[in-house]
């Protein structure tokens, strides 16, 4: 029973994906919710891509066997595709800086892996990496609750980019700390860093929920 | 070693936990005050349409007053000074062989009555007597009465006797809207044919005019209702919202029908 619920719980990040997938099929989604459309059908195959690695690792060449760069390039994408997506909801605070986030980021992308870190890192993927982009995440998600709360309230506040930035604020919350201090844990505690994995598996089932749910209630919008 | 990995695992977990729980309280008082807000637009857009109902209410009832006065001024004023006129014009002789001048006694004797017919007609069509005296039904009975006329249109009407002959004080407003619709159907839609019908049941007093003309449909009528200049459609939209009614047009294969759908305290 608990194998069965680990598969389940390993695979999360491809069938998760699935859900708003299935939704995306029904009806066309709005162009406000274009970026986060294309992050669900990328995100799918970079999943697909690490579980099939993690997967068949004993039967692949070594060299290939690791899928901490596609961690990586997976966090990368998410970053600009929501930045994106935060900049187009056009809400009129702070946009300046949500202009500028995106290139600083590019920057320190760049800074990090030519310098410090090595991209296709077989060992690990980029804590630093992921935990930054976990937290200019988090202040995308915040901003958007503070220009809503200033902002005139509309008909339905639970609309279609409330439950996508609610899903992604809970991604980040959870897995911010996760990320920060995950090659210090796969170090000193392998075993519990890789049981930790599986918060993160379903904090990433929830995200996928409340994406799901928004781009149901785009059909109303 | 062993006092490290633990000291990593409490950062971690205290770490989760504190950004769940400032993240889940911002979300909380997201959901609060947008609720607070929501609730307030609610209260005053509720605030908003009492005023404007109060607002239409007002116009509405001043006119009927206004009404009522003109119809007794014309009655009571101009009615009996026409009267007068018309009993000194009878007293006056003219001379048999004086032709010319009988005829034009003659045509101004005939003016003078149908002054009087007009301002009596005008009197009573202000301000219904009968509505007051005899009850709505009693009053749409004998306004269709007048005008219909078996050459140019017929007028049927099916009114349910259960419905109070004691007037109630949204009767006036009922008998205007259908007063103004048969007008509109008699001047613009060219009906022949018209059928008012009413049914009172559970509170709710259901009138259904059809008729045979060129009549509206349901988004035929809400575009007139903002686009026309015309006072009438406008006036039966206020009375409709003054009574808390409901109006729906519709076409059918046997004409045009107007369901009028009001609630009677």
């Amino acid at each position: 029973m608990f194998k069965v619920f680990q598969l389940v719980i390993d695979w999360s990040e491809v069938w998760a994906l699935l859900i708003p997938i299935s939704l995306l099929l029904l009806k066309k989604q709005p162009a406000v919710l274009k970026p986060v459309v294309f992050y669900v059908w990328i995100a799918l195959f970079i999943n697909l891509a690490i579980d099939l690695t993690w997967k068949i690792r004993t039967i692949l060449p070594a060299e290939y066997n690791s899928n901490n760069y596609l961690y990586n390039l997976h966090s990368i994408i998410r970053f600009f595709l929501f930045s994106l997506f935060f900049i187009k909801l056009n809400q009129a605070f702070l946009t300046t800086v949500k202009k500028v986030i995106p290139v600083c980021f590019l920057v320190f992308v760049i800074i990090n892996f030519t310098f410090y870190e090595n991209f296709f890192d077989y060992w690990k993927l980029s804590s630093r990496l992921l935990s930054v982009e976990a937290i200019l995440l988090l202040f995308y998600t915040l901003q958007y609750y503070l220009f809503k709360i200033n902002d005139h309230v509309g008909v339905n506040i639970f609309n279609s980019d409330f439950w996508i930035v609610t899903g992604l604020g809970i991604y980040v919350t959870i897995n911010f700390f996760i990320f920060l201090l995950y090659n210090e844990l796969t170090i000193r505690m392998q075993h519990f860093a890789i049981t930790l994995w599986n918060a993160h598996n379903i904090s990433y089932i929830i995200f996928n929920l409340f994406i799901a749910k928004g781009f149901y209630e785009s059909r109303k919008q | 070693m062993n006092q490290g990995s633990n000291d990593i695992r409490l950062l971690l977990v205290v770490g989760i936990a504190a950004m769940l729980m400032l993240f889940i309280s911002l979300l909380l008082i997201f959901i609060f005050t947008q609720r607070k807000k929501l609730q307030y637009q609610n209260e005053l857009q509720a605030m908003q349409n009492a005023q404007k109902n109060q607002l239409i209410e007002a116009a509405v009832r001043s006119e009927e007053i206004e009404r009522h006065r003109i119809a007794e001024e014309l009655h009571d004023e101009v009615g009996a000074i026409l009267g007068a006129s018309s009993l000194h014009f009878n007293s006056v002789r003219i001379e048999e062989p004086d032709e010319s001048n009988q005829s034009l006694y003659q045509k101004g004797k005939d003016l003078l009555d149908e002054g009087i017919n007009k301002i009596r007609g005008l009197s009573h069509s202000l301000h219904s007597s009968i509505l007051q005296e005899f009850g709505l039904n009693e009053a749409i009975s004998h306004f269709c009465s007048k005008i219909s006329h078996e050459s140019i249109i017929e007028i049927s009407v099916t009114l349910d006797n259960s419905y109070p002959t004691q007037v109630g004080q949204n009767d006036i407003s009922i008998y205007r809207i259908v007063q103004e619709f048969i007008h509109n159907i008699t001047k613009h839609a060219k009906a022949t044919k018209i059928f008012v019908r009413s049914i009172y049941l559970n509170k709710t007093l259901m009138i259904t005019i059809t008729h045979n003309g060129k009549g509206l449909t349901q988004p035929h009528f809400e575009e007139l209702r903002f686009k026309k200049d015309g006072l009438g459609l406008k006036n039966i939209q206020n009375r409709i919202i003054l009574l808390k009614a409901d109006l729906k047009f519709s076409h059918h294969a046997g004409g045009y029908a107007i369901d009028i759908s009001v609630p009677i305290d």
